[in-house]
């Protein structure tokens, strides 16, 4: 059994694990953040994305024995305190539909919006192309991001 | 209907916020408590064979295991449109993967661990791996007792056959029809089976408390239609409708795949077995791809006859399905088909075979498009090259024979008002038909291709739907109804009918998905069908609403209530102008008279639509007499496709869609299904490519083979119009267009490959791999 | 799904550490650096080690350098690291162009360069890069450190030459003094993620020598060292590149399975190796540096 104190969401938590444990078990069911979600368990979708030191991780694909010490944000996290300019975003776009996916791919456009504020199309869809979606054909989640990128222009 | 205040408008969904803040939670995220039990099974490994013995001993002992169950544990049959399946294996499996037995502890590792304890001896039978082997006289039985089956009273299941299922339609002489035409084509067509690929996977939790009430959370399309389902194959356990509960949470994508019951009866029956205990099934995403329904393949035999001037004579379509191991769901898919088959065309003449055959492949059901797009693609295809034969342009043939309201339909009802030449004409406007395009890029090619959209709702005649609206002492509201949001937008589009009817606005509505103790029936949200339909139950339901409080006016008021209307949430009188009254004040506790009383109380309106005109008793050998379809939605679409001649790499960049909402209550929903069915329809086209071992084992159940497309693989350009010619007995006109969104893709690519490189693929999928290796073939003839 | 097996799981700090524990449990062990590949390997229990050291806690191995015209690229080095650095852009863009290309932003946050030789799958992208550059494995373990070329270092699918005791610590290339430009060509089923069905990889320099190698087109990737003798000394035409075509098929061995046919990876190698040499030739020409 291993203590592991990670950061989540700007707080400090303390958990037990086994070192068979991933990532994405342990913060759903012993740290009770839902929204990375298990899609295909194997990395290729990217619904459990994380924030891990800032960048964004599938946490599917970590043992969260690794993760010791170090500091995660989930989308919990990231609209705990109103929701990003991202996010209102995709809601007045109607970016998503079934919205399983929604939270892994706020994870990838957090994560690129904070190194790289205005992002061309062909940087957002590299960003998000580690992301399935099965509804929405991507375009509005697309809009989405640039019309974020756009706002932020205009301040 | 101009003056409309939230109907017609883009609003943004109800359910945004919570879907992009991490909200939402699905089957999963709940919490079922700390004595919650996991489970892991044990799958067959053979495509078909006798189960000899199944030895749980091992399992059973080893430690921290709660139960282990077997076919012999539920003897009982289950099925949503034919009694055809077990809840686990009974005497035989019949697919790979099929489930013989679950071990349950209160640990997910414990349970894995333990179940791969279990042996299953078998006795290996003749795999049937292909539906034309399948309708061979000679072959294997899959279903021995198939004419014992209970079914529905429109499917006709061949005793002693693989056949579960066979639609026939019949119109006119055949060869009358042939002989008339100068031009004849005859070809094969054929579509492999597709995965709905939902993101989220299938899950279901069970809990039968100790006082015998069974609720089940699933992420499913059918809540009602599982209970319904539940209480008839747990009946011997003595539960009835009203000891079971199912609690849809919102789910993270359906496609037709968490229509009726698949693996949810597993959380079901065990938890039946395992009482205070709730028992969770959730399928890892490799199971998902060979445990749940896929879409049925088909081998489509096609005839069609043609005049010089491009007038369609007579049409042969004899389609193959390949349906396996249990047709309960998709020999309704074959039925449709066999009923619709012509396509959005006018043939005077026609003859339809629709079979449904089993085969050890895992089952088929309902999916997006309920085998339209599979018929579509070889439809659309022979069109083009007719046209090419008889130097018709294709879009000119197309609209000489497409249909119009009032032509009869194949099954002989007259078809309903459909905007299908406002669409053709708006989309060979937008893509600029006719106008060539050439690459600067002397490796690839441009061409385009066409094509129509055409799909009923398949439901048995006396699917229905019903709603409640109640409101709260602020005047806000909710909306109690069955169907569910699988991410098309349907709660939002409810609270759009109602704020138009009672004047509230969208931002004070709540519409959740159900619960089917608490929300009222809904058939299934499968076949589009559930704007069209509950839209119109919770269009009486605010109507009743509406009547209630108007009744209340008068008698409290003593205003006459035909005097009466509803402006910006509140009653006013035509007769009275200086007359307004809040519906705040009075909606939940009622108005009060001069001498302290009370009048009226609580509104509560309710509301129910089923279409009764609808009948699915015809002639089983023609078809003819019924009136099996509601209404089809139309439409048409266009491409404007790049290939790279050598690696046959396929780029869409512009796709045109056009499609006859009837009112689309949410243009921007609607254009959401459009791009988004848009892309899934040119997925199963270009890159999903589903593989079987000659054992019948799935090669590729992960998207690491089997690849469903990333934000890098969408077309430049998606043009989405909206035609709306409206449905007459739809809620302010509309009808469904979610599944028909995606029909038309795959046609188009073929068709467009014939413009862009003069190849012709009549088999799918039409991967850049199968374009370079055709092409190169081509170039060396 | 879970990791059904137990393991302890070791993250020790110093260099020491780890090879003792290699030493002590070899073939039990496995290296855990960013995970992307073990992790789903003990998923799905196609390897169960007892003893897992995670490696990322070694400084050294974190370390991209250049000095002497040499690029020395750590263990623990992702993909993302290596499309970010500066001195990879500089001198080594191939690499980048190559990073690009490897699964999507998710995972090259994780993934090591180190890892993707060490699994060894024949479509790894990084190996036909490290072999026109005629890289070498720094290796190490208890009793010796060894230097391995990467010629050498690839003894099938998912194996390579190193033993149970020993660690790779990193990657070193050269820079070529002479003038040189190359190009990464994969081929994949479509623009999203997806493994390489088949890869080459072509330096060009500019007294006319080339460096071909290629990936997922037989059981280990490797280089092309029969067309490369061709092409010395040739300016590439389109006779020339029709012959190295031909060469070619004879020197790939492509199976059929269920990402692409034996027909189509052969093709489409032709076809690459033709796009290939004119993009490194013409980036050559056109002074671009990758």
């Amino acid at each position: 059994m291993h203590k592991i104190k990670i950061t989540l969401n700007n707080e400090k938590r303390l958990v037990d694990i086994e070192p068979h444990e991933i990532l994405l078990d342990v913060l759903r069911e012993k740290l009770g953040v839902k929204s990375p979600k298990c899609g295909c368990d194997r990395g290729d979708c990217g619904s459990c994305s994380v924030l891990l030191n800032g960048k964004s991780v599938r946490s599917c694909l970590i043992l969260a024995v690794e993760v010791d010490g170090q500091e995660i944000v989930t989308v919990e996290g990231i609209s705990k305190d109103g929701l990003s300019k991202v996010q209102e975003s995709m809601i007045d776009n109607n970016a998503f539909q079934c919205g399983f996916c929604a939270p892994g791919v706020i994870i990838s456009a957090t994560e690129l919006l904070n190194n790289n504020p205005h992002p061309t199309r062909e940087e957002i869809k590299e960003a998000l192309s580690g992301n399935l979606c099965r509804c929405t054909g991507y375009l509005p989640i697309l809009e989405a991001v640039e019309n974020a990128t756009k706002e932020g222009n205009n301040e | 209907m101009s003056d409309l205040k939230f109907v017609g408008k883009p609003i943004v969904r109800i359910d945004g916020k919570e879907k992009v803040s991490g909200a939402t939670h699905f089957t999963d995220d709940l919490e079922y408590g700390s004595n919650l039990l996991y489970t892991a099974l044990v799958e067959s490994t053979e495509a078909h064979a006798l189960i000899k013995h199944i030895d749980i001993s091992e399992a059973q002992r080893f430690p921290g295991v709660i139960a282990v169950f077997t076919g012999k544990d539920f003897p009982y049959k289950f099925g949503l449109y034919m009694k055809d399946r077990y809840i686990f294996a009974m005497d035989r499996v019949r697919f790979v993967g099929e489930q013989i037995a679950a071990v349950v502890s209160r640990d997910k590792r414990i349970a894995e661990r333990a179940a791969k304890l279990v042996k299953v001896e078998y006795e290996a039978l003749p795999a049937l791996l292909d539906q034309m082997e399948a309708l061979k006289k000679d072959a294997t039985l899959i279903h021995l007792d198939l004419g014992d089956y209970i079914h529905v009273p429109w499917f006709f299941p061949q005793a002693k056959t693989n056949i579960a299922h066979w639609r026939k339609t019949r119109r006119g002489d055949i060869k009358k029809g042939f002989a008339e035409a100068d031009y004849i084509l005859e070809d094969t067509y054929s579509v492999p089976r597709y995965s709905h690929c939902p993101i989220e996977t299938h899950a279901a939790v069970g809990l039968c408390d100790l006082s015998g009430r069974l609720t089940v959370w699933a992420s499913s399309q059918s809540p009602h239609t599982q209970r319904n389902l539940f209480a008839e194959a747990l009946a011997p356990l003595g539960f009835t409708h009203k000891d079971i509960r199912v609690i849809a949470p919102p789910i993270g994508g359906g496609f037709g795949g968490k229509a009726g019951v698949s693996m949810e009866i597993l959380a079901a029956a065990m938890a039946t077995k395992l009482r205070g205990n709730p028992v969770q099934v959730i399928w890892s995403r490799e199971r998902e791809f060979y445990n749940t329904s896929q879409r049925l393949g088909v081998i489509a035999k096609l005839k069609i006859g043609a005049k010089k001037d491009g007038t369609f004579t007579a049409i042969d379509h004899r389609l193959y399905w390949d349906a396996g191991a249990s047709a309960e769901y998709g020999a309704n898919v074959v039925n449709a088909i066999g009923l619709s088959a012509t396509g959005p065309y006018r043939f005077p003449i026609i003859f339809i075979d629709s079979v449904c055959l089993y085969t050890n492949l895992p089952p088929c059901g309902a999916y997006r498009g309920f085998g339209y797009s599979e018929f579509m693609f070889g439809l659309e295809s022979h069109i083009d090259r007719i046209a090419a034969y008889l130097k018709l342009d294709p879009v000119a043939i197309r609209k000489k024979n497409a249909i119009k309201e009032g032509d009869i339909l194949a099954y002989g009802v007259p078809m309903n008002p459909s905007g299908l030449h406002k669409a053709i004409e708006a989309v060979e406007k937008e893509i600029e038909w006719g106008k060539k395009v050439k690459s600067d890029d002397p490796h690839k090619a441009i061409g385009k291709g066409f094509s129509l959209i055409w799909k009923a709702p398949a439901m048995p005649p006396n699917a229905s739907s019903a709603a409640f609206v109640k409101f709260s002492e602020d005047g806000s509201l909710n909306i109690l109804v069955s169907g569910m949001d699988m991410g098309q937008g349907f709660l939002t589009v409810m609270a759009q009918i109602a704020a138009e009817i009672l004047t509230v606005p969208v931002s004070k509505i709540r519409t959740e998905n159900p619960d089917t103790d608490r929300n009222p029936y809904e058939w299934q949200t499968v076949a589009s069908h559930v704007t069209w339909s509950c839209g119109n139950a919770v269009k009486n339901a605010a109507i009743n609403a509406r009547d209630q409080i108007f009744e209340v006016i008068e008698r409290a008021c003593v205003l006459p209530k035909e005097q009466l209307y509803l402006e910006d949430e509140k009653v006013k009188c035509k007769t009275k102008p200086d007359f307004e009254l809040p519906l705040k004040d009075f909606v939940i506790n009622g108005i009060q008279a001069k001498d302290g009383t009370f009048r009226g109380g609580p509104i509560l309106g309710k509301g129910i639509f089923m279409p009764e005109f609808t009948s699915a008793y015809s002639d089983p050998e023609t078809s003819q007499g019924g009136h099996p379809n509601v209404h089809y939605t139309v439409g048409a679409a266009a491409i404007i496709l790049e290939v790279d001649k050598d690696t046959g790499k396929m780029h869409v960049k512009k796709a045109v869609e056009a499609i006859d909402a009837g009112k689309a209550i949410n243009p921007d929903l609607v254009k959401g299904q459009i791009t988004g069915g848009l892309l899934q329809g040119l997925s199963t086209v270009l890159y999903e490519d589903i593989r079987y071992d000659d054992k019948g084992k799935l090669l590729n159940p992960n998207f690491t083979d089997y690849k469903i497309p990333t934000a890098k693989d969408i077309p430049d350009e998606i043009v989405p119009i909206i035609i709306e010619v409206p449905q007459p007995d739809g809620p302010f006109g509309a009808r469904g267009v979610g599944e028909h969104t995606m029909i038309p893709a795959a046609p188009m690519i073929a068709n467009a490959l014939q413009d862009a490189l003069e190849i012709r693929v009549k088999t799918m999928p039409i991967t850049q791999e199968k374009v370079a290796l055709t092409y190169l073939k081509n170039k060396e003839k | 799904m879970s990791i059904l097996h137990d393991f302890e799981y070791y993250n020790p700090r110093n260099i020491e550490e780890v090879l003792q524990l290699r030493a002590e449990y070899r073939d039990k062990t496995r290296i855990l650096a960013g995970g992307t590949d073990l992790v789903v390997q003990m998923k799905d229990n196609i390897i169960a080690p007892d003893v897992v050291i995670d490696i990322k806690g070694i400084e050294a191995f974190h370390e991209i350098t250049f000095d002497e015209n040499i690029l020395f690229i750590g263990a623990c080095i992702t993909f993302s690291e290596l499309i970010e650095s500066e001195i990879i852009q500089r001198y080594f863009p191939l690499i980048k162009e190559m990073s690009l290309t490897v699964a999507s932003m998710g995972i090259r946050n994780r993934a090591t360069m180190i890892g993707n030789i060490c699994s060894a799958v024949p479509s790894a992208d990084s190996a036909p890069i490290l072999l026109v550059y005629d890289a070498d494995v720094i290796v190490r373990s208890a009793s010796k450190d060894r230097i391995v070329p990467i010629t050498e270092w690839f003894a099938g699918p998912k194996k390579t030459t190193l033993k149970s005791d020993e660690i790779v610590t990193g990657i070193a290339l050269h820079f070529p003094e002479r003038k040189h430009a190359g190009c990464y060509e994969r081929l994949g089923r479509y623009s999203g993620e997806d493994l390489a069905q088949a890869g080459i990889c072509i330096l060009a320099f500019d007294d006319d020598q080339y460096h071909v190698a290629c990936c997922a087109v037989g059981p280990i990737p490797k280089r092309l060292y029969h067309i490369e003798e061709f092409l010395n000394g040739k300016v590439i035409d389109q006779n020339v590149i029709q012959e190295a075509k031909q060469i070619m098929l004879n020197n790939i061995f492509p199976i059929s399975d269920v990402r692409a046919s034996k027909e189509y990876r052969e093709h489409m190698m032709g076809i690459m190796l033709e796009r290939g040499l004119m993009k490194a030739v013409s980036r050559l020409h056109g002074g671009e540096n990758a």
